[in-house]
């Protein structure tokens, strides 16, 4: 009975786990910021920068992360040796709020929960484009924003922040975003 | 770390080895693959939306930012474990003691004190309270929503009075759901096994204009009934529950949102109860079958400023406890709060808040429990303050806060605490707390009359000609419970695979419960004419408990996560020199030492999922319970997007184990037996 009760046990533990090495690359699941991580990619990809956004022709995207950084090391080894229009990635994860200018993308982490309006407005105007993952971060004047909806990743994008911003966002991209106002241009619009 | 009291326990001691070793085995077979990222660039945007995401940076995220021993319970958690209820969700938190009394009741508390009426943890669902006056506890069997709607349960081990206030002394669950935007799809469940017979639930969410959604839902089981272990045979304690409800969130203009949200619910209850009679044989057992129902609505406003934001919250909650023989009860609560969080400076957030409650009970009695008087309308009021400041590049965050209650019974109950939270490293932090928290008195405490046994004429306890009856009497001297807690922690991330977490905490209680005995009296209402024996309320009991809680997060490859806990508590509580309580009550006994949880969980190819995990819960020795070992294992598959299969088993090592006893109420207690499941999930757009 007790060695019975064990080789269940076994089997319970072990057959699933040869399925486990067979098939460690099929992926239905994946960790959210991995995710996360090839959606930056793709917006590099989809975001058109002014030219005064870059010092040189060759400069680096900056991606400047705000806050208690999520992703762990998954950011740094996506981007690591991918280039969007000759420019390689460089991530930093910001010490003080007077870094925030040198980046091309700021993200803004869940933990700025209290302080993300104010991030959003020492860049306004300035050609950044903000990607935050917190309730209404563009509906207050944030460019894009992450939003996980049963457990998928969707995204809003401010089309008026980005124009501000002299950001000029693809139309396959705003194609397949939630668009969102501020308050402000939806007043307007209501009255 | 573990003795052996119990044959049983040995062979599952070699199962666990047997566990761990082929789990190490695995790992260093299959570690080389844990490098490998997938490469997301090579995805378009479309495909990355249609991924599905595990998420654990809400624990994460939650726990770096909290001074205070906090564990969340996601809803991949939920899902994994294959819970169906809260309290089976609740199992996997460290620190929580989790026993089921029979299928339609529990004993759950955290740190110590457990019981059926364990009075010292408060549970919030969507910031609506849900602990009755009546026992300063919850009625498990009647909390309940629609699990696949949770977002997460957050469980903070420890006083959290400031914030939540009195009650808040032990521990806070919070239950939270997902907001109506996040369920915008129709979803329905149905299953069925061995122990819960039938389930089946509907929602449905959908958008009424720009910015507003909503959702429904109507759920219902039927648990059949357990076995009783003094016969060996059926008990009577089946379950079966009918709820639903919605929620719908509106947010016109981007400063604002509101939501309003409500149940209703009705289910029917059985137990095996015995009570004391005035005549031979003195006492009557016999399935006893009960009804509750009740409804909530809740409405909450929250507006955002540049700097700061509000809350205002108000609900009002009916219970009706009915159709049963020993208690009937109805209570309305109604209960509103406004908080307000601003910014002080580039370096304070100040949260202040104020709250009304008021609670209205009405009951009828029997022979056996009584309460008075038969109506009441009880008045809270509160108010909070606390200030975050923080230093150093926010690396150091003190946080100074105190609640000031008051309430009917004890007047005015100050309820301050102050931590500090340091952190090292991006990856590491630690903090340290004191608080001081008070277990107001419950409406039994003051007017309960509870008759619990008799004892016969002529014997040698009783040598009198007259039945003596042992009553418990509440008392309008007695005083809040109070705690002074002493509380650290420490938390790692120690890369994107792996983190850890402590605490530690020394609680000094004063003031707890005990049964003082009185003079004895003749009573001739209701005859036969007898003696009685009553044991008042009193507060004579005071001491330490101390303990640790670990916890560890290991996502060993992708695919592979292993979460494990381990909790110690040793309480050491004694009654006064001047109590003279003769109860061998003592609430050390009925708390395990020692528990420990792992849970496996593996992502399949073809999009299956297993799941399993093994739970240790020590003896009981105040019960007579001796130490067990569980196992539960889950299966599921997504032939397809939208559509979930899950079979599943609980208890499977082995037939049957008794994990609790009633108090004060003497139901049969009932096994809990190994079960299996199976259960379809289908959503769609």
């Amino acid at each position: 009975m007790r060695l019975l009760r064990l080789l269940i046990t076994i089997a319970i533990v072990i057959l699933p786990s040869l399925g486990l090495q067979a098939h460690a690359q099929d992926s239905s699941v994946s960790s959210e910021y991995l995710i996360k991580a090839g959606f930056i990619y793709n917006f590099a990809n989809l975001v058109q920068w002014p030219v005064n956004a870059f010092a040189q022709p060759d400069s680096p995207i900056v991606i400047g992360i705000l806050g208690e950084d999520p992703f762990g090391t998954v950011l740094d080894r996506v981007l690591a040796g991918k280039r969007v229009n000759g420019r390689i990635f460089l991530v930093k994860r910001l010490k003080s709020i007077v870094d925030l200018k040198e980046c091309q993308i700021l993200f803004v982490s869940s933990s700025e929960i209290a302080h993300s309006t104010e991030a959003i407005h020492l860049v306004k105007g300035m050609p950044i484009l903000t990607i935050g993952e917190i309730p209404g971060f563009a509906k207050r004047g944030g460019i894009i924003n992450l939003v996980l909806e049963d457990n998928k990743v969707h995204f809003e994008v401010n089309v008026e922040a980005a124009k501000e911003a002299d950001l000029t966002i693809s139309s396959r991209l705003l194609a397949l975003a939630r668009i969102v106002q501020d308050p402000i241009a939806d007043g307007k619009k209501t009255q | 770390m573990l003795t052996i009291h119990h044959p049983k326990a040995a062979s599952a001691h070699h199962t666990v080895r047997a566990l761990l070793v082929v789990g190490l085995v695995l790992f260093f077979v299959a570690s080389p693959l844990a490098q490998n990222l997938p490469d997301v660039t090579a995805m378009s945007v479309e495909d990355l939306m249609n991924v599905q995401v595990t998420s654990v940076s809400k624990r994460t995220q939650k726990l770096a930012d909290a001074a205070a021993a906090i564990f969340v319970i996601t809803q991949e958690d939920i899902r994994r474990s294959g819970a169906t209820s809260i309290p089976e969700a609740l199992r996997m938190v460290p620190g929580l003691q989790v026993a089921r009394i029979d299928e339609n009741k529990w004993a759950i508390s955290s740190r110590g004190f457990n019981g059926r009426f364990a009075n010292k943890l408060l549970v919030l669902i969507d910031g609506r309270s849900v602990y009755t006056p009546l026992f300063s506890g919850v009625y498990w069997n009647i909390q309940d929503v629609m699990l696949e709607d949770v977002d997460r349960i957050e469980v903070i081990r420890g006083p959290g009075a400031t914030l939540w206030g009195a009650n808040a002394v032990n521990g806070v669950i919070n239950i939270i759901t997902k907001p109506a935007k996040s369920t915008q799809s129709a979803l329905a469940t149905a299953g069925g096994g061995t122990e819960t017979r039938g389930f089946g639930s509907v929602r449905y969410g959908g958008r009424l204009n720009t910015g507003s959604y909503y959702r429904a839902y109507a759920k219902y089981f039927n648990v059949g009934p357990s076995i009783d272990p003094s016969t060996g045979r059926r008990a009577d304690d089946n379950w079966d529950a009918l709820r639903g409800g919605f929620r719908t969130d509106w947010t016109p203009a981007g400063a604002d949102s509101l939501t309003v949200q409500g149940d209703i619910h009705r289910s029917g209850y059985g137990e095996t109860l015995t009570v004391p009679t005035l005549n031979a044989p003195y006492s009557s057992t016999f399935p006893n079958k009960g009804s509750i129902s009740g409804g909530n609505l809740l409405g909450r406003w929250n507006h955002a400023f540049a700097n700061s934001s509000t809350s205002l919250q108000m609900y009002y909650d009916r219970t009706n406890i009915t159709e049963n023989s020993l208690f009937t009860d109805h209570q309305d609560i109604f209960d509103i709060d406004f908080q307000h969080t601003f910014h002080a400076g580039e370096s304070q957030e100040i949260v202040w808040g104020l709250g009304y409650r008021s609670s209205r009970d009405g009951n009828d009695s029997s022979f056996a429990v009584s309460l008075q008087p038969n109506h009441l309308t009880l008045n809270q009021f509160s108010a909070f303050a606390q200030d975050e400041i923080s230093l150093f590049d926010k690396r150091l965050r003190i946080t100074l806060g105190s609640k000031f209650e008051h309430n009917g019974f004890t007047g005015f109950e100050v309820q301050p605490n102050a931590r500090l939270l340091w952190t090292i490293t991006r990856n590491q932090t630690v903090w340290t707390a004191v608080s001081r928290a008070a277990r107001t008195p419950a409406l039994t405490e003051e007017g309960l009359r509870l008759n619990s046994a008799v004892v016969p004429p002529g014997t040698p306890q009783n040598p009198t000609p007259f039945p003596a009856l042992i009553s418990v009497f509440g008392s309008h001297q007695f005083k809040s419970e109070d705690l002074l807690a002493y509380e650290a922690g420490y938390r790692v991330q120690v890369n994107s695979n792996f983190s850890a977490d402590i605490a530690v905490f020394y609680n000094h209680y004063t003031h707890l419960r005990t049964a003082e005995p009185g003079a004895p009296f003749l009573e001739v209402n209701p005859a036969p004419v007898h003696i009685v024996a009553p044991f008042v309320a009193g507060n004579k009991m005071s001491g330490g408990t101390y303990g640790s809680e670990l916890f560890a997060d290991w996502r060993v490859l992708p695919k592979w996560r292993l979460l494990s806990s381990y909790s110690y508590l040793q309480m050491d509580i004694r009654k006064d020199p001047s109590s003279l309580d003769p109860t061998a009550d003592d609430p050390g006994l009925v708390s395990p030492r020692h528990q420990f949880y792992v849970r496996s969980s593996i992502d399949l190819p073809r999009h299956f999922e297993h799941d399993f995990d093994v739970r240790y819960t020590d003896r009981l020795p105040g019960l007579n319970i001796p130490s067990y070992y569980s196992l539960d294992t889950h299966l599921g598959w997504r032939p397809r997007t939208g559509l979930e299969l899950s079979v599943g088993s609980q208890n499977l090592l082995d037939k049957r184990h008794l994990e609790f006893v009633p108090d004060f109420i003497t139901t049969s207690p009932t096994e809990v037996k190994r079960t299996f499941y199976g259960s379809v999930t289908w959503r769609f757009e």
